[in-house]
């Protein structure tokens, strides 16, 4: 019985094994693309009439020569550099909006019994089933043609905020629900203001929930494509997924650029995923069934 | 006496809110026709003198109009420049330097793509013999200049396009608002409400019925005088366009370009609409056809009265609703949760400015014909009702049946609405059995190294999706991807998978089906997890087979969990833009594009805005509705 159980498991081991190679195949492809120096979309040179094995060497992602020339040359040659600022500065920005708007909203929510209350947080449920092709072509004629906010930090920076905000409330509203009532009213009778105890009390207990509305606010304005792509023209201003786009988009095919920027650029979403995940499955799978 | 007090005895805070808000709303909606009279006489006065041009070089050859033009961008001062574009010719042009005839340059191509786009839109109005796609087009440029296209007519024939270019500046504004008028107005209810002193305890109070009715007279009088005012510069503006219509059409036939009709009853063909229609309110004799312009008339007035009605309403709703007390409540109750609105406020003025109100700018711009090129017309102008909506669900040419066999036809919204719906399918079908086979898989008992297989088939879900929609497209290269090597590995023929409709399409579900597994593996592992062991054991001991355990212990247990991720994921794939626009970008001929990404292509690359409003609202509905059903279908799951 046990030696059954564990030729079993060889042959899932197996399995497992040549499907995740299969799944992070594309994965060690870009790697190999971003170190090996050129600008192809092959790895490999292949002959006139190339044999099996030359075949295969073409399709093992492993460079032909190894070379961080690609890493070097997107920012020095590149306005990537530029780009990645952009999205850095865009990025924080809806951060720090995004998570302001938040948590005070989501405060008065979970605190306060108000007239309008129950209206309010259904707007901003309802606001959820707006599809973003919908929204895209008013915004950009408000923000780009009326306000003419193309080509600005600030246009995407509030559309990004906004488009945020609902899930963040929510999210938050329930955190400061699970913070006892006790503790502000103590500090109400020791005569504190509504702003001092939101301030100095329900912030700092509220850290580890704002921590994780701050990373998705921050994620989403990160990987955001159409709205970049639509509010940015000019060149110098793009954010960085439209740069990445630029690189093998159209007629340009610098492959080897848009490996490495897309391994500079997931890194750090990459990492903070791995470590977010579960908060993020929990928060999606919590708000469908609502 | 307390504010909320004061609130409830007085009328006159309510007579003012509310008169504030007729008379404030009321003056910016006359403002706004106003504007709109003014933009409209003036892009009048142009297509006038575009209309001469064509007019005068419809039966005259290449030479002939060349002359022809000249002399009369010369007789019209602010007529600045001239061009003809015929094909890829530019046959006549007055502006200096350029050298006429001669074919286009590569930077005049939108020239000619425009003369086709103006050509497609005449013959679909012939075609359809309803007028639905407008033929003149004017561009508002800064400072004042017009900038007219119109189809340019030879032998009768559509032989190319004419450009004015019009200085449309010099037209000083209608009469200037009467300003005092309306304070005088609002000083005359302000007294009225100051005078006025409701009982709190009545029902009927004669003091409400004073002030309502008083209310009532000074804005219907008010709103009667505007409307007056409107006629008026309606009527000046057609007679200016006369005046100016009798003076050009004199000289031109004095030239003997263009004999002017001395028939009262005889049509005027220079004041027409987008449409190419002629209005008929200036005969060609140049009178006022009295009936036409009652007519011009009564359709202004028939747009603005309902408005105003609403207006009306809505003021007298703000006065009741101070009469009657309710806004010293509303005050009392404010002033009791001042910090609850405080906090709300910036949060909710942000989604009722980026969110609530684009999203009702975009059902409204739905309603109306709007592009690119014609975002300058009076809003009266583009506004066409449910054309949009009638051209999209109400064309059903989806294919046609030639000797060939069939031929499907791409832009049509219901074959792009079927290949949405088999690619939701399909997508949500490959990701569910992935991921449950894998999370089966990694829930097995003593299986090591979970936790590695775990994260490493977690990434494809880790990176950012247009990323890898871009590594993908390299992959499926057609001549150095690796899929191709691959192929070509095992002595496949290589594929061109951009090329065909189904290769295409499966470029996408790979790339979907890629980045979809990790969230359901994870999803259904976290439910398998959370499944008590002994009820397996219970199973085995009463001799339940695997299949039956499956069947009566795992599935309905996963049920719960499984249903909410299934309905997400179906909105994510039903909207997944970045994969099919960044892979293969609805290649072959828009023959793969889904439903959010055709929106897109029409609204930024046909510049289509309003039928890609149209469009989008939708694919809304379809949420809306299986939203609905969604609903629904989690209740009933949740009972179980």
């Amino acid at each position: 019985m046990a030696n059954m159980k564990t030729r079993n498991h060889i042959w899932l081991h197996l399995g497992l094994i040549s499907f995740t190679l299969l799944a992070i195949y594309p994965v060690l492809w870009v790697l190999a693309l971003s170190f090996s120096g050129q600008q192809s979309v092959g790895l490999i040179d292949l002959p006139q009439d190339p044999s099996f094995l030359e075949r295969l060497r073409a399709i093992l992602p492993v460079p032909e020569h190894w070379s961080v020339k690609n890493y070097t040359e997107v920012w020095t040659e590149q306005q990537f550099g530029r780009w990645l600022w952009n999205s850095v500065v865009i990025s924080l920005m809806t951060t720090l909006l995004g998570v302001f708007l938040a948590c005070t909203a989501a405060y008065a929510f979970s605190r306060f019994r108000f007239p309008g209350r129950n209206t309010g947080m259904l707007m901003f449920l309802v606001s959820q089933m707006f599809p973003g092709t919908l929204m895209l072509i008013p915004l950009f004629i408000i923000i780009v043609k009326q306000l003419e906010l193309g080509n600005t930090y600030l246009g995407l920076v509030i559309v990004y905020a906004t488009t945020s905000i609902p899930f963040c409330v929510w999210m938050l509203k329930g955190y400061f629900d699970t913070i006892p009532y006790d503790i502000e009213e103590s500090a109400l009778i020791d005569g504190a203001s509504r702003l001092t105890i939101f301030w100095r009390i329900i912030l700092p207990l509220a850290k580890p929930a704002i921590a994780i509305t701050a990373l998705f606010s921050f994620m989403t304005a990160w990987n955001e494509f159409i709205l970049a792509s639509v509010f940015m023209e000019s060149e110098a201003n793009y954010t960085a997924p439209v740069g990445l786009r630029f690189f093998v988009g159209g007629f340009s095919s610098q492959w080897g650029y848009f490996a490495a920027g897309s391994v500079i650029v997931s890194l750090p979403v990459v990492a903070l995923f791995l470590q977010l995940q579960k908060y993020l499955i929990s928060g999606l799978t919590a708000g469908s069934v609502k | 006496m307390t504010i909320s007090e004061h609130l409830k005895r007085s009328a006159l805070p309510g007579m003012a809110v509310a008169m504030l808000f007729a008379l404030v709303l009321g003056s910016w909606l006359f403002g706004a026709e106003m504007a709109d009279l003014h933009l409209q006489h003036r892009q009048r006065l142009a297509v006038l003198q575009a209309n001469a041009l064509v007019l005068a070089v419809a039966d005259t050859d290449a030479a002939g109009t060349r002359k022809r033009v000249g002399e009369m961008q010369k007789l019209e001062p602010r007529i600045e420049s001239v061009i003809i574009v015929a094909g890829p010719q530019l046959l006549a042009s007055t502006r200096p330097g350029d050298g006429a005839p001669r074919q286009l340059k590569r930077e005049e191509k939108p020239l000619y793509d425009l003369s086709n786009l103006i050509r497609t839109a005449r013959e679909t109005n012939r075609g359809e013999e309803v007028v639905r796609k407008k033929t003149i087009q004017i561009d508002e440029m800064p400072s004042g200049r017009l900038v007219v296209t119109l189809p340019y007519l030879s032998g009768g024939e559509f032989a190319g396009i004419l450009q004015m270019q019009f200085d449309g500046s010099g037209y000083p504004r209608a009469a200037g608002d009467t300003f005092p008028f309306p304070i005088l107005l609002l000083i005359a209810a302000l007294l009225a409400g100051a005078a006025l002193r409701m009982q709190t305890q009545k029902k009927v109070d004669p003091a409400k019925l004073i002030a309502l009715v008083a209310f009532l007279l000074i804005v219907l009088f008010y709103q009667q005088q505007q409307i007056g005012r409107l006629e008026q510069v309606v009527k000046q503006d057609n007679r200016a366009i006369a005046t100016q219509y009798l003076a050009s059409a004199e000289q031109l036939d004095r030239l003997g370009y263009l004999p002017l009709l001395r028939d009262p009853a005889g049509v005027n063909h220079w004041d027409t609409d987008d449409y190419e229609r002629p209005r008929g309110v200036i005969a060609a004799d140049g009178s006022i056809a009295e009936e036409a312009e009652t007519k011009q008339l009564a359709r202004r007035a028939g747009f603005i009265r309902p408005i105003l009605w609403a207006i009306d309403l809505f003021a007298v709703a703000v006065l009741l609703f101070f009469l009657y007390g309710y806004a010293g409540r509303a005050y009392a109750a404010f002033r009791e949760h001042i910090y609850a609105y405080i906090y709300v406020a910036p949060a909710m003025i942000g989604m009722l400015v980026l969110v609530f109100f684009p999203f009702s700018y975009g059902i409204t711009l739905a309603f109306t014909d709007t592009t690119l090129f014609n975002e300058s017309l009076p809003f009266l102008d583009r506004l066409i009702g449910w054309g949009n909506f009638k051209a999209i669900l109400g064309d059903f040419n989806i294919y046609q049946d030639t000797a060939e066999g069939i031929i499907w036809n791409y832009q049509n919204f219901y074959w792009t609405l079927m290949v949405t719906v088999v690619w939701t399918i399909t997508n949500v079908v490959i990701g569910v059995s992935f991921g449950f086979i894998l999370a089966m898989v990694l829930n097995t008992e003593g299986l090591r190294g979970k936790a590695i297989y775990r994260v490493l088939l977690i990434l494809p879900w880790a990176i950012p999706n247009y990323i890898t929609a871009l590594v993908w497209r390299g992959m499926f290269h057609p001549q150095f991807g690796v899929i191709n090597q691959v192929l070509q590995m095992f002595g496949l023929e290589p594929v061109a998978w951009f090329d065909g409709v189904i290769s295409s399409f499966l470029t996408g579900v790979a790339t979907n089906g890629w980045l979809s597994f990790p969230f359901m593996m994870v999803v259904i592992l976290g439910a398998l997890q959370s499944i008590p062991k002994e009820m397996y054991e219970a199973a085995e001991v009463e001799g339940a087979s695997r299949w039956q355990r499956l069947r009566h212990i795992t599935l309905p247990l996963l049920k719960p969990t499984l249903i909410p991720a299934i309905v997400l994921s179906v909105v994510w794939t039903f909207n997944m833009f970045n994969i099919i626009f960044l892979v293969s970008g609805g290649e072959p001929s828009g023959a793969n594009e889904i439903l959010v990404t055709k929106a897109y292509k029409i609204a930024f690359e046909q510049y289509q805005y309003a039928y890609a409003a149209a469009y989008s609202t939708v694919i809304f509905m379809i949420l809306l509705v299986y939203g609905f059903f969604q609903t629904r279908i989690t209740k009933a799951t949740e009972s179980f």
